[in-house]
């Protein structure tokens, strides 16, 4: 079909021109603006039936530009003064705030505003999604597997704390840079892991998500005031796990793991893509987490075959990984490394020590490991109760069925 | 005539992602008609909707909030006859939101 306009033009557009108006107007002001852009895009999507324009980004940025003057007018009218815009004459302003380089700007700060960290950690996923990526509520609900209403409840939250607690629409600066940048990855490593480990039956919500966070890092790296060795390694993560995407469920949306996975279809540009960002984040000084998950993936992608993976060094990652990040899952991933290797006293130790509910719903994740154990030490019983109490807990259907079919192995045996 | 029946796009919180898929398929069926030499024009029209009304010409505006049905636009198309217009009415894209397509004939005088 001739005149294609190119995939997510509206989402990213959205993202766009939702930041830049706040960025004229202010926060406060956010739900006005959400619904003057989302007006923009429906008329975009009526117009353009019958003939899409040359430029179509054009298009909406013109048509954003019109709608500040409606705005303008609509935000006076309730006695609230717009700073920016009265400082100059109407139009050269506008013209000014819609440059290149502010509308990137402009994201930035909304971006960073999402991250705040006085918004509950919940919400800065939600508030991201919407107001950054352009995700609509339903399209939050289905991609993070929670019910609207949680997402409407969870937006309306984080919208209240952002004009309760005045948080300003800026990029921070000096010291708290440094710590605000650290949410900001936290979060962008969220977004990417719920992509990643949702095992969401359609295959397109899962990469959508993961794309918009590689979007995401992609512009705090643009801005060379932003840069560091964190940044990069996340970004070289994602690379990472974003070329094992689709080799990770077959064609009907069963899960692949890793031992059974083609590994010729994991995507070599992209790991390519990783381990340049890689290469950079080591010319910095810090050296984060994601560093050290980055060495572990990339340790997976360059073996040939699942039985040649070199367990030892990944354990030695994993040590420092966890050193860094206490965290559960770490030492359950420790643990299934120590069962590879053989060393079952260790792993059976480090797995009395994880209590499974601290690990809410990725509970089954230690009771499939627990089956592991039981499975290679040869007490086939207890493999498969393990393996009951993993599929009674989990409440993905792909993960249920993945389960049901190693028991049914084990059964078999 | 086709004349499309729906809820307002404003009222169906529509995603952006939404928004540019569907923009796709209805240029894709203006297209083909357009290819199959089909389309004789057509409006899209807006949500506000004023009603004027008995003797008295009475007032009535109404938005498209309270009405879960409005029409959003039209098409005129040539066709043989009712059948030939209902195939072109089947490649309307917005079955799947609830919408309906009603399908009049313009009427044609002789003489």
């Amino acid at each position: 079909m001739e005149n294609q306009i190119i995939d997510h033009l509206f989402r990213h557009q959205y993202g766009k021109m939702v930041s830049i108006l706040t960025n004229i107007f202010g926060l406060p002001h956010l739900e006005t603006i959400e619904d003057a852009v989302q007006d923009i895009f429906i008329k975009a999507m009526i117009k353009w039936r019958n003939q899409i324009p040359e430029n179509p980004e054009a298009w909406l940025t013109a048509a954003a530009k019109n709608r500040v003057i409606d705005l303008l007018r609509k935000i006076k009218s309730e006695n609230n003064r717009v700073e920016r815009l009265e400082q100059h004459s109407e139009s050269q302003a506008i013209e000014e705030l819609f440059l290149e380089d502010e509308i990137e700007d402009s994201q930035l700060r909304m971006i960073f505003t999402a991250c705040h960290p006085i918004l509950d950690s919940k919400d800065r996923i939600a508030f991201a999604l919407k107001s950054i990526a352009g995700f609509s509520i339903k399209e939050i609900a289905s991609a993070l597997l929670l019910k609207e209403d949680t997402i409407k409840k969870r937006l309306q939250r984080a919208r209240k704390t952002i004009k309760n607690e005045n948080i300003s629409f800026t990029i921070p600066a000096g010291s708290k840079l440094q710590s605000r940048l650290d949410s900001v990855f936290e979060v962008i490593y969220l977004i990417f892991n719920e992509g990643f480990h949702s095992n969401n039956q359609k295959y397109l919500i899962r990469s959508d998500l993961c794309g918009e966070a590689m979007r995401l890092n992609q512009m705090i790296l643009k801005k060379e005031s932003l840069r560091n060795g964190a940044g990069y390694a996340l970004f070289a993560l994602l690379c990472f796990q974003s070329s094992r995407l689709e080799s990770k469920q077959d064609a009907k949306g069963q899960i692949i793991d890793l031992k059974n996975q083609d590994r010729s279809r994991w995507y070599k540009p992209l790991i390519e893509l990783g381990r340049e960002a890689m290469h950079k984040s080591l010319s910095y000084s810090d050296y984060c987490a994601y560093h050290v998950e980055g060495a572990i993936a990339i340790e997976h992608l360059d073996t040939s075959t699942f039985d040649k993976t070199n367990w030892n060094k990944i354990l030695a990652l994993l040590k420092i990984l966890i050193k860094k990040t206490p965290s559960p899952l770490t030492n359950l991933n420790i643990a299934f490394v120590l069962i590879q290797l053989k060393n079952f006293e260790e792993a059976k130790h480090i797995l009395d020590s994880i209590n499974p509910n601290i690990l809410e719903q990725r509970k089954y994740l230690f009771y499939g490991t627990k089956a592991e154990y039981f499975q290679n030490t040869g007490d086939l019983p207890r493999a498969i109760e393990c393996l009951l109490e993993a599929i009674s807990s989990v409440t993905n259907e792909a993960e249920k069925n993945y389960l049901q079919k190693k028991k049914n192995d084990l059964l078999n045996h | 005539m086709l004349i499309f029946i729906s809820e307002d796009y404003g009222d169906l919180g529509l995603s952006p992602e939404d928004m540019q898929q569907r923009m796709g398929k209805w240029f894709a069926w203006n297209d083909q008609m357009t290819k199959d030499g089909v389309t004789k024009g057509g409006h899209a029209l807006t949500a506000e909707v004023r009603r004027v009304t008995g003797p008295d010409r009475t007032l009535t505006d109404t938005n498209s909030t309270e009405l879960k049905e409005l029409v959003g636009g039209y098409y005129v198309v040539s066709a043989e006859d009712l059948e030939g217009a209902t195939k072109i009415a089947e490649g309307y894209p917005d079955y799947d939101l609830g919408g309906t397509v009603e399908i009049r004939e313009i009427m044609v005088f002789e003489q």
